[in-house]
């Protein structure tokens, strides 16, 4: 409302998911890794391992290409995103943290000048000198994600924060811990993972020795980030552990993906490294490195999911707009309110496809991901205008409907023209099906997981009677706007659905 | 009329607006001499690369920069998040709005950044060729056009009666901020600025050099790039000052006091580093004057991101000031922060030095062989 919506074509939360997803999956290598370095040149040096000291040479130049640049241009790549995506919610994480995130840059520019340091000196520093600047590496990349760790939980579990607005309150907040070592086994998990990557460049016997030591890494952090994301999800708030009950497709099939993830990671670790080192090669390498990727982009998935329908729990909602907001805007309307629409037009379509952008576009498209165009097959205005009021039962993880009724009005117009279609169907109950499909599939399902309906054997005459007096049954239902062709037609469906 | 400017965050400032703003102008001061330095000194590798076969001097400085650039673009980066953090506390609703006026830019840079990098690695890890050459040229390029975006974002972010109409026009951010009038001075002033600085760090590097005839071609290209470019960035400067808005142009020629003095102060201090630099020239033992040119040549830096600054705050004086912003400072974290960036340049000194130190013994060890 408060800001200009960037119309990228698609959602421009798949673009933060995109940049983030591989700033994570670099940044959890540069923490993780930063010990793997230094215990891998310790223990080169305690077991006067020439090779090894060789490798671990390479792979700190390796690691130092990555994490100084991919890892951390990316990381302000998120800056920049969330800025031109969700600036209002930007805005409010820079007012609460600014001096966390002023701490964390002091954390970050000893880590980029010690990982430079340590990947260059090898032939100029002593040993002593040099294993201490990888300790002072690991320990401010740990202590960078020690800061930034506290920022992300508390968009999804503000806990105290929300009646104290203290910096300590939102820092350490009620998912903090879990994630702190969750994040941490990752890390190590992905030490691992990078470690064998540059493994790949050695010759036998030296590669299977790393291959063993890698792996250990792999495995250890893999087994203990199941446990400890279990402890994470754990002390999720309620309405969003109730995402994982099976309702949302997206977060089973996350959740499942996740897990199949781990454990093929974890499988083909302890074969292929601990077991077998000979066998490990390139392929499984890239298989690895896939799986964790999955692991990493499931999690993160799972975790921007459950802060549906907020982008900061209880304060600011998906689509940027502050809860504190939503009354005012109903009132006045968006009009009014906001200085970016065009209220000259007096197109009453064009004006609700501005709405659909400001209040949707964070999440849904028209015609790709989530796309609207799918969805609202066979909507009318009057019915889409309506089920506008209802939003956050259609689905708990959308933000209720910010405007006053010529705006739902209009929002709901648009909504019906992206696809205009009259049910029809081959006999009565077919088109029963469709009308079904239209006016109720969006909160209902027959014989599914979502609010069921099992209205089998029910006489079709008393189901017409319901389903014209919706409202009265349940204030959060629209009322039912077709005609009563279709009516009667919906009532013979749900009154046999299954032959 | 009606400016589409967006609400002030409902959050009070954690932190005294004196603070923000020294922090955003030390920080960003720092920031611009490490980004004049590779903006500037991938251009001059550029240079040497072409010439590097007609003179050894050339080819030598090549392989110089070679080893600097990548530290330079990681100080340049890590410069360059703090001003941005400090911004967007001030000044964000002014950014965030133009940022997404011109999205696709302005997240390109992320992208250019990224390749830009990898550019200047590669350049630094492979041997002098024509493939490195292109690549250098690439880079150049590319720092060259993310300075643009820049600009143009910040110009755009003081422009707010522009806004609604780009908007309208371009709701995809594929855009740039291509009417306003002081884009072009202000970004060659900008990008002149970065050559004389870079001028300014060739000299650097021929005072810690050993030999003395590199040494000494050094000194004398750093000086002229710094002689020359900033000889034309008076005449671009006033080109600047004449795109600028009337009632800010006025203010820096007499109608502020603060603004005037800085003008006056940002022209004397160049001279007086063209001039050291001159004397130094006859002069049999040039060090101390140098240090003195190269001196004025850094104030002058400072000077002028105080005065980008004084612009900014004039430009948005319709509309906006942070004095008017309540403040909750978090004393409390402002003093582990303060605690925590002490430690940290400690440790930043600490692992220099024994770097610094070790390189010696190594040289001493060399030399002993």
């Amino acid at each position: 409302m408060n800001y200009p919506i960037w119309q990228l074509g698609f959602p421009g939360g798949l673009l933060i998911a995109a940049v983030a997803v591989l700033h994570v999956f670099i940044s959890h290598f540069a923490v993780g890794g930063g010990a793997y370095l230094v215990l891998t040149e310790h223990r080169a040096y305690a077991h006067n391992d020439s090779e090894l000291l060789g490798y671990v040479r390479l792979h700190s130049k390796f690691f130092a290409l990555l994490t100084v640049v991919l890892g951390a241009v990316t990381g302000v790549g998120i800056w920049f995103t969330i800025g031109l995506v969700s600036p209002e919610a930007t805005s409010s994480l820079i007012h609460t943290f600014v001096w966390g995130w002023a701490i964390e840059w002091v954390f970050f520019f000893v880590e980029i000048a010690a990982a430079l340091i340590y990947a260059y000196n090898w032939d100029t520093l002593d040993r002593k000198t040099h294993l201490i600047i990888g300790w002072i590496y690991f320990v401010a990349a740990w202590l960078s994600l020690v800061v930034i760790n506290g920022i992300i939980t508390y968009m999804l579990t503000p806990g105290r924060w929300l009646e104290t607005r203290t910096f300590w309150d939102g820092l350490f907040n009620p998912t903090y811990w879990a994630s702190l070592w969750a994040r941490t086994a990752m890390a190590a998990g992905l030490a691992g993972m990078f470690g064998l990557v540059t493994a790949m460049r050695e010759r036998s016997p030296l590669r299977e020795r790393v291959v063993r030591w890698a792996g250990w890494w792999l495995v250890l952090g893999i087994a203990a980030l199941l446990p400890l994301s279990r402890w994470y999800f754990h002390d999720f708030p309620a309405y969003s552990r109730a995402y994982f009950s099976g309702t949302y497709m997206a977060v089973s099939h996350a959740l499942r993906g996740g897990a199949a993830c781990a454990g093929v990671a974890l499988l083909l670790a302890v074969v292929f490294a601990l077991l077998r080192p000979k066998m490990m090669n390139a392929v499984v390498v890239a298989v690895l490195l896939v799986a964790g990727f999955g692991v990493m982009g499931s999690g993160e998935y799972l975790r921007e999911f459950s802060r549906y329908p907020y982008v900061i729990n209880s304060y600011i909602y998906a689509n940027d707009i502050r809860m504190a907001q939503l009354q005012g805007i109903t009132a006045n309307g968006v009009a009014k309110t906001s200085p970016w629409v065009e209220t000259s037009a007096e197109d009453s379509n064009s004006y609700g496809r501005q709405l659909f952008v400001m209040e949707c576009g964070t999440c849904h498209s028209v015609e790709g991901y989530r796309g609207m165009r799918k969805f609202a097959r066979g909507w009318d205005a009057k019915f889409a205008s309506e089920l506008l009021l209802h939003l956050p039962i259609v689905r708990e993880t959308m933000p209720p409907f910010a405007g006053d009724d010529h705006d739902r009005a209009a929002l709901g117009g648009y909504l019906a023209s992206l696809a205009p279609a009259t049910p029809t169907g081959a006999n009565e109950k077919a088109l029963g099906q469709q009308v079904f499909a239209i006016h109720c599939s969006m909160c209902h399902s027959v014989g599914g997981q979502r609010r069921p309906l099992d209205l089998k054997g029910t006489d079709p005459d008393a189901i017409v009677g319901m389903v014209g007096s919706l409202h009265d049954m349940s204030p959060d239902m629209p009322s039912f706007t077709g005609t009563d062709a279709e009516r009667h037609a919906l009532a013979v469906y749900l009154s046999n659905p299954s032959q | 009329m009606n400016l589409p400017i967006p609400h002030t965050d409902p959050m009070p400032l954690p932190a005294p607006v004196w603070l923000l703003r020294t922090l955003l102008l030390l920080t960003f001061f720092l920031h611009v001499l490490f980004m004049n330095c590779l903006l500037g000194g991938t251009a001059i590798a550029l240079i040497c690369m072409m010439r590097r076969k007609s003179s050894a001097y050339c080819a030598q400085l090549a392989g110089d920069l070679g080893r600097l650039l990548p530290s330079i673009f990681a100080f340049t980066i890590t410069l360059g998040v703090a001003p941005l953090l400090f911004l967007q506390v001030m000044y964000g609703q002014f950014l965030y709005a133009s940022s997404i006026l011109i999205g696709v830019p302005w997240l390109g840079i992320i992208v250019m950044v990224v390749l830009a990098y990898y550019g200047v690695y590669f350049y630094s890890m492979h041997k002098q060729s024509g493939m490195t050459t292109a690549v250098l040229a690439l880079v150049v390029l590319l720092l060259a056009s993310i300075a643009f975006v820049y600009s143009n974002n910040f110009t755009l972010m003081l422009s707010p009666e522009r806004w609604l109409e780009i908007y309208r026009s371009n709701a995809g951010g594929w855009t740039l901020n291509w009417s306003e009038p002081s884009l072009l001075p202000r970004y060659l002033h900008f990008v002149l600025g970065a050559f004389a600085v870079s001028g300014l760090g060739l000299l650097v590097l021929g005072l810690r050099q050993k030999a003395d005839d590199y040494r000494q071609w050094l000194i004398e290209q750093g000086s002229m790039l710094f002689t020359g470019a900033t000889i034309l960035n008076f005449g671009v400067g006033f080109w600047f000052l004449a795109r600028l808005p009337v009632s800010t142009r006025l203010a820096f020629i007499g109608g502020n006091g603060f603004a005037t003095a800085l003008l006056g102060i940002g022209m004397l201090l160049p001279l007086a580093a063209i001039a050291h630099l001159i004397m130094a020239k006859a002069n049999k033992s040039p060090q101390r004057q140098l240090v003195i040119g190269v001196s004025c040549g850094v104030l002058t830096v400072a000077v002028m991101v105080i005065m980008r600054d004084v612009l900014r705050n004039l430009a948005l004086a319709p509309y906006f000031s942070p004095n008017q912003l309540p403040v909750a400072p978090q004393w409390n974290i402002i003093v582990i922060f303060v605690v925590l960036f002490v430690a940290g340049l400690g440790t930043l000194y600490y692992m220099l030095r024994k770097v610094a130190i070790a390189g010696r013994m190594q040289a001493a060890a060399q030399k002993a062989e």
